[in-house]
Order: C-alpha cells, then sequence, then structure tokens
C-alpha cells in the first residue's frame, strides 16, 4: 500500500507549483532581490526553495513579467527584480482566475467532502 | 569560501555562454544572503556552507532549471531505434569486413600478419564512418521532427485532430525485416565497394594457390570514394526513417526514388569512367587458361564481354525502373482502399 502522507506531498507539490508564480508576482509591485522575496513569502506562509526561485525570477522576465537591475551600492551585489507592465496586467488577470477557481473548487470541496 | 566555488562553477559550466556571468553573481548573492541568515554574527563553517549547498540541490539539477528544458542531440523518443540501428551497422560492418579479410587470406595467404592489421585498421575506420553516419542521420532527423512538430522549442503549435495520422492499415506497415536487411545489404554492399573491390573477380584455385583476377579496376573506385560513402549513408538513412516511420509514406517513397535516381547516375558515371572495367581481364583469364586462347570461341567470348561491359548500365537501369514501378504501385495500392474505405464508414 502507497504511504498516504507520501502521496499527499507528492501531490500537493504539484498543486503549489503554480501558485507560486502567483505569490511571486503578488510581492513584485516594488523591486525586491531573490532572497528577501524568500523570506517575504515564508513570513506569509509560502515556504519557497531559492534554488527554485532563482530560475523562476529569470524565467518570468524572459516571458517579459518582471524587469531586473543590478544594485551594486551595497556591500553585495543584488538583482533586483520588478513588476513590469505588462506583468501587472497578466498578475491582476491571473488574481481574477484564480478567485473563480477558488470559488468552484469551494463548492466541489464542500459537496465532496464535506 | 572553495566549496563555494565549486558549486557555482559546476552549475554555471551547464549553462550557455552568454547567461554564465549574470547567473554566477546571482548564486554568490544568494549564498551569502543563506550564509547570513545561519550565521548572522560570526564567520560560516563549512558545516553551514555544506548545509547551504545541500539546501540548494544538486548543481545538474539547478542548472536544469535554469535551462528550462532539456535539450537533447537525439532525443529520448528514437534513442532507442537509434542503439538498434548502430548494433545493426556494426555488426554488418564486421561481417563485411571479415569476408574481406578471409578472401584476401586465400587469396594472397603468406603475409597474413599483413592482413590482420589491415583488417584492424579498416575495421576501425569503417566502424567510426559507420557509427558517425548513423549518429548525424539520426540527429538531422531529430532536428527535423522538432522543426515541423515543435514550433519555437514547445508543443504549442496549432493541430486539428484531422492531422492525426490514421493507423496504419496492415498492408501499408513495413515489417521491421525489411528495414534491417536493407541496412545489412546495404553496408555489406558499400563496405565491399569500398574495401574489397579488387576481390570481385575470378578466383583460380590450383597446387593450393589461388588466383584472383579482379573484374574491376579498383584505383578508378578509389577515387570515387566518398560519393559510395555518401550513398551508403543515404542508403541506411531510408532505412532508418522506415524502422522509424514503419509505414509506406510518401515521404519514404519520394526519398526511395530521389536515392534510386541518385544511384543511377553515379553508376552511369561510373560505368563510363574510363578503365573502370579491367581491360586484361580477357587476357589474364588466357594466362591462366580459362579462355581459349584464340579462334572463333574467344572472339564469342570478347563479343560477350564487351556487350556486358558496354550495356550493363542499361540492365541496371531497367531493374531500377521496376523498382520504382513497383514501389510506387504498392503505395498506391495502399492509398485506394483506403480512400474508398472513407465513403463507406459506419
Amino acid at each position: 500500500m502507497a504511504d498516504v502522507a507520501e502521496t499527499i506531498q507528492g501531490l500537493l507539490s504539484e498543486l503549489r507549483r503554480g501558485t507560486i508564480i502567483i505569490g511571486v508576482l503578488s510581492q513584485l509591485s516594488d523591486p525586491q532581490y531573490g532572497y528577501s522575496l524568500v523570506s517575504v513569502l515564508e513570513e506569509k506562509g509560502m515556504s519557497i526553495d531559492p534554488g527554485t526561485l532563482y530560475p523562476l525570477l529569470r524565467r518570468l522576465e524572459k516571458q517579459q513579467l518582471l524587469e531586473s537591475s543590478w544594485d551594486t551600492n551595497e556591500a553585495r551585489p543584488r538583482k533586483y527584480y520588478v513588476l513590469t507592465e505588462f506583468g501587472r496586467a497578466v498578475y491582476s488577470g491571473l488574481c481574477r482566475e484564480w478567485r473563480e477557481l477558488t470559488a468552484s473548487m469551494e463548492k466541489i470541496v464542500d459537496l465532496e467532502g464535506g | 569560501m572553495e566549496l563555494i566555488d565549486r558549486y557555482v562553477y559546476a552549475v554555471v559550466q551547464k549553462l550557455p555562454e552568454q547567461q554564465r556571468n549574470d547567473i554566477r553573481k546571482e548564486l554568490y548573492g544568494l549564498i551569502e544572503d543563506m550564509l547570513e541568515e545561519r550565521s548572522p554574527l560570526t564567520a560560516p563553517s563549512r558545516e553551514d556552507v555544506e548545509q547551504v549547498l545541500q539546501q540548494l540541490g544538486h548543481p545538474s539539477v539547478m542548472a536544469a532549471k535554469y535551462r528550462g528544458h532539456e535539450r537533447y542531440l537525439i532525443s529520448p523518443a528514437l534513442f532507442d531505434s537509434y542503439l538498434s540501428v548502430i548494433k545493426i551497422v556494426l555488426m554488418a560492418i564486421l561481417l563485411s569486413m571479415s569476408v574481406v579479410f578471409v578472401i584476401d587470406c586465400i587469396v594472397e595467404p603468406a603475409p597474413i600478419l599483413d592482413h590482420f592489421i589491415d583488417y584492424l585498421v579498416s575495421l576501425i575506420s569503417a566502424g567510426s564512418q559507420g557509427f558517425v553516419w548513423v549518429t548525424v542521420i539520426y540527429a538531422f532527423i531529430d532536428f527535423g521532427a522538432h522543426k515541423k512538430y515543435a514550433g519555437h522549442g514547445d508543443m504549442s503549435k496549432k493541430w486539428s485532430p484531422a492531422d492525426l495520422p490514421p493507423i496504419p492499415d496492415p498492408k501499408s506497415q513495413i515489417k521491421l525485416s525489411e528495414p534491417v536487411a536493407g541496412i545489412i545489404f546495404t553496408v555489406l554492399f558499400t563496405v565491399i565497394f569500398m574495401f574489397g573491390s579488387e576481390l570481385i573477380g575470378a578466383y583460380r584455385f590450383h597446387d593450393g594457390l589461388v588466383t584472383s583476377i579482379p573484374l574491376m579496376n579498383s584505383d578508378v573506385i578509389g577515387k570515387y570514394l566518398p560519393f559510395i560513402g555518401v550513398l551508403g549513408a543515404l542508403g541506411v538513412m531510408r532505412e532508418v526513417l522506415k524502422i522509424i516511420v514503419r509505414r509506406r509514406t510518401l515521404t519514404i517513397l519520394i526519398f526511395h526514388i530521389c536515392l534510386s535516381l541518385l544511384g543511377l547516375v553515379f553508376a552511369a558515371i561510373l560505368l563510363n569512367t574510363p578503365g573502370f572495367w579491367n581491360d586484361d581481364f580477357l587476357s589474364q583469364l588466357q594466362a591462366v587458361g580459362w579462355a581459349p586462347q584464340g579462334g572463333e570461341d574467344y572472339e564469342n567470348l570478347k563479343s560477350i564481354w564487351f556487350a556486358v561491359t558496354h550495356n550493363l548500365i542499361y540492365f541496371i537501369g531497367l531493374f531500377t525502373i521496376i523498382d520504382l514501378v513497383s514501389e510506387v504501385y504498392k503505395w498506391f495500392r495502399i492509398r485506394m482502399p483506403e480512400e474508398s474505405g472513407a465513403t463507406t464508414i459506419r
């Protein structure tokens, strides 16, 4: 028999994968660098592996949702990411979809599980 | 710290040149941030570094996340058939080179070590050529498949269900044995022409000695070696296409027609090259006593030799045309019932 907890973990990580993008976009109205984003999201209850976040940031930049700039004034050079105009539009669209999705999921889960 | 350098190097090494600098700086920044969080006041210990790197994960996995997609010379979908074809081609090369070696040894028994060294050298050379050609063929097919099916590196190209290939009619299916035999035959033919053309001829066993009288002039053939190699490679490519697709398609038919015509043109050029045939064949036959020394018989033999060498190209042309007609016919026979079948759909 498969382990229930293990199976849940596997499915959960699949479920989270998409939500991470919304989480990241939500925090980037103001410029942030990668690691500060990890701590901010952690505080809000979304844990994300830096090894996943950094490549994701680059990918979102390539898709023109984010733009980046190096800040070399501090002791440690850091790459700051911020939403582009396009990214803002995509983010608000995603939020709308998300609300619809959660609303319909609520109903489904209530009916089936409750 | 040295360990960090090694980690960053291991990741960045697997990424495209233009992105390396940026990602390197980013990774250093990230690792330093993570270390600072662990021990904000003291310098990080080796243990801290190890744990942080562990958390970041295997450098190859990290690099793969940065690349976002995997790239292959030969994609996993084709790799199994690639391996089988490599095996078939190498076995066929081994077999044909061994045949050439054995005949060589029988014809000229004395310096067997020389033959053996020759055999090993040509085996390595032919083997690596076979390997390279098959790899190039597969890389080429794979590249074509990517361009055709995957637009800009993803599967986003529009498709309609009408594009789905029909489930092949059993009649249109190509049995695996056909292309496999095709590969073996093509390799045998190519290798014998490239490495043993002087062995095609008449043999005479006499007092334990074997004399051979070559039919063709291997020096002349030597000049065309690259073309023979390319034709052989194209021949293998045709069979590889059959192995991958496993049914008769228009592409394979067109490829077959082009290749046959190319082969025919090449044969015409080769056969018309002065000195292709061994002009002394008849006198050498006379010398070993196989041909009459003169008179009407000899004249007859001479005219047969003349007729064969001058008209061989027409026979080859005839056989090519017969083959092409039969292939086209087979293809049409498969097409027809399919189209009439479409009208009687239930």
